[in-house]
């Protein structure tokens, strides 16, 4: 059985439905990523499963018990902010403590508990320094080691890396994630940075609109995205029209170029317009890479980012873009030029909207 | 540039004399009870009037429980109102603004006519009663300036977040209320709870028309009879109110040492 599930639920402010028929099963341990851009709801969802907004309609089990009539504090779950929140009249210490105290634990176990925390977030010499004496990054940790301390059943992790500055970004997500692992809490993170989501997650939920557009692992979100929603918010894509010749054989043509796909086509009717996703990764102008297709076309521009070359070719109006991995002998490719790009047949993906 | 200056100083020299010669000159008046020399008499007679004594503590009993009542009316209304009903905002600081434009005089009118003998809720039919009112008029009289005052100090914290937080760590609204939002409001409760000291020590209004012995009627009692007393009264009503001014400034400085950043 699923220790968090959430079964069709609901939520309105007044006439916008900002969450539509939500379902999801989460299971003991797991760490699921919320990703998607900002109003799509995934905060929303976030905050019925902390119990801070009431869903409209649906419901919410935790370990099999009903979360519906159960108020934020009732609820046993540990919640970091984006904005620290941090209580500023409280020493580190005390932060830690303070949901031990309400729960009136003894002195010598919050001591223990608080120790033990700080320990775990590798800040145990500032136990006595106040929330406006430490570091953004600092800050975070301290909210994680506030959230854990009370052993909740559920960890929310509401955008926890948001305001800090890249690199901390990085290293505090890693050690998120070690944690997580660490105490095997069942965690939902919500963020909008898609890199994040997928460093970190077990899976992925990719809110669009107030749904779940697609639920997976990191690796099916990112290389077989189910809408072309999923495929534009994730990584860089290129989305390609194609026309339908032979849905019996797959057999599409883009632009004037025929290419025989992998997947199937029997769905669409001959002459009928498909969208197809192409990541820039998977191409190649070399004819030494491993390839069973091809197109051709004229190269629209070539920008050097460093340790790859993006070009953008003209396929029969698509515009393709692809990455070349830049090393000394490589010559970019110029504006105008006919060139073909390789790839397998069974990177180009149908992709529903 | 220089006349600029020299311009800016004459204005600043102006203004402080306007306000510093007055002050000096009563200091001084009050200074002169005995002939031919400066004394501190004046301060002897007043602080040896017995009936001083009594208005003053009384007063100062006033302030304390308008303070105490005053903050446990307005945090939780400001806190609220921040938390759950944004949208009412406007109405509770138009309603907090309405002392300024309403005179004293019509309020306690007002009050008189509510609370009277012979109304549901007869009040001024006794000393205790009548002294509640005192406090809820005077409660009335600081509104503004501690619905403000705690307004402000809420705006540096993140209340919302905060209380969040608080929830869902287990704790229940009594313990998020005095654990995590007032002592991070003080300073504001506190700058409030001064501008309150100093109105309410030297209010006359309602105090003389709710017939209590107050400091205020004192004043005017002192200075309707008396020659250097009421200057030596007046010198202690400033220090009163410079005290307190200090003592906001104070608990501001000490509120940016440690800034209550959410």
């Amino acid at each position: 059985m699923s220790f968090l599930t959430l079964n069709n639920i609901q939520k309105s402010f007044g006439p916008v439905q900002v969450v539509k028929n939500f379902n999801m099963t989460i299971e003991k341990g797991e760490f699921i990523s919320f990703l998607g851009p900002s109003g799509c709801g995934k905060t929303t969802v976030l905050r019925m499963i902390a119990g801070f907004e009431t869903p409209t309609g649906g419901t919410l089990t935790i370990n099999g018990k009903d979360q519906s009539s159960l108020k934020p504090n009732q609820r046993n779950i540990g919640m970091v902010f984006q904005a620290y929140a941090l209580f500023p009249n409280m020493t580190v210490h005390d932060n830690v403590a303070f949901g031990l105290k309400v729960a009136g634990a003894p002195k010598p176990e919050i001591d223990a508990r608080v120790k033990e925390m700080l320990g775990l977030i590798k800040l145990d010499h500032l136990a006595d320094r106040f929330p406006y004496q430490l570091s953004g990054g600092q800050q975070q940790r301290v909210a994680l080691a506030r959230a854990l301390a009370v052993k909740p059943q559920v960890l929310l992790l509401d955008e926890p890396l948001s305001a800090l500055d890249a690199k901390i970004r990085v290293s505090l997500r890693e050690e998120i994630r070690q944690i997580q692992q660490q105490l095997g809490i069942t965690t939902v993170f919500v963020t909008h940075d898609q890199e994040e989501a997928l460093s970190i997650s077990d899976r992925i939920v990719v809110m669009n609109a107030g749904k779940a557009d697609q639920i997976g692992s990191p690796f099916e979100i990112y290389n077989t995205p189910a809408t072309r929603f999923v495929a534009s918010f994730v990584g860089t894509l290129n989305l390609i029209e194609a026309k339908v010749v032979d849905p019996d054989t797959n057999r599409i043509q883009i632009g004037d170029q025929g290419i025989t796909l992998k997947q199937s086509v029997a769905a669409h009717k001959a002459g009928e317009t498909i969208s197809l996703a192409l990541r820039p990764e998977a191409g190649s102008l070399s004819d030494s890479v491993k390839s069973d297709t091809a197109l051709t076309g004229q190269v629209v521009s070539a920008h050097f980012l460093g340790s790859v070359i993006r070009t953008r070719m003209n396929v029969g109006g698509n515009v393709i873009s692809f990455d070349m991995f830049n090393s000394p002998g490589t010559t970019p490719p110029q504006a105008g030029e006919t060139v073909t790009l390789r790839f397998m047949a069974a990177d180009l993906l149908i992709i529903r909207d | 540039m220089k006349a600029q200056r020299l311009g800016a100083w004459i204005a600043v020299i102006l203004g402080a004399s306007y306000f510093v010669i007055p002050l000096i000159g009563t200091i001084e008046f009050s200074l002169r009870m005995r002939r031919g020399e400066y004394s501190l008499d004046a301060y002897e007679s007043v602080f040896s009037d017995i009936q001083f004594r009594e208005t003053f503590g009384y007063s100062m009993l006033m302030a304390l429980l308008t303070i105490v009542f005053g903050m446990l009316l307005v945090v939780p209304t400001a806190y609220w109102v921040r938390l759950r009903l944004p949208q009412m905002r406007p109405v509770v600081e138009f309603i907090t603004l309405l002392p300024l434009v309403i005179p004293a005089i019509v309020i306690v009118f007002g009050y008189l006519r509510m609370y009277n003998s012979s109304s549901y809720l007869p009040l001024t039919g006794s000393t205790t009663g009548t002294n509640i009112l005192l406090v809820f008029s005077y409660i009335t009289l600081s509104l503004p300036y501690m619905y403000r005052a705690v307004d402000t100090a809420m705006r540096a914290i993140d209340v919302r977040t905060l209380t969040e937080a608080a929830e869902s760590l287990g704790a229940r609204w009594t313990t998020i209320m005095f654990k995590c939002i007032f002592p991070n409001v003080m300073s504001g409760v506190l700058s409030g709870a001064f501008i309150t000291l100093a109105i309410v020590m030297g209010e006359f209004t309602f105090a003389a028309l709710l017939n209590r012995p107050a400091f205020g009627p004192y004043l005017q009692l002192v200075g309707a009879n008396k020659a250097y007393e009421p200057s030596a009264l007046a010198v202690i009503a400033f220090s009163i109110t410079w005290l307190s001014m200090g003592l906001l400034n104070l608990v501001s400085r000490f509120g940016k040492a440690a800034p209550a950043k959410a």
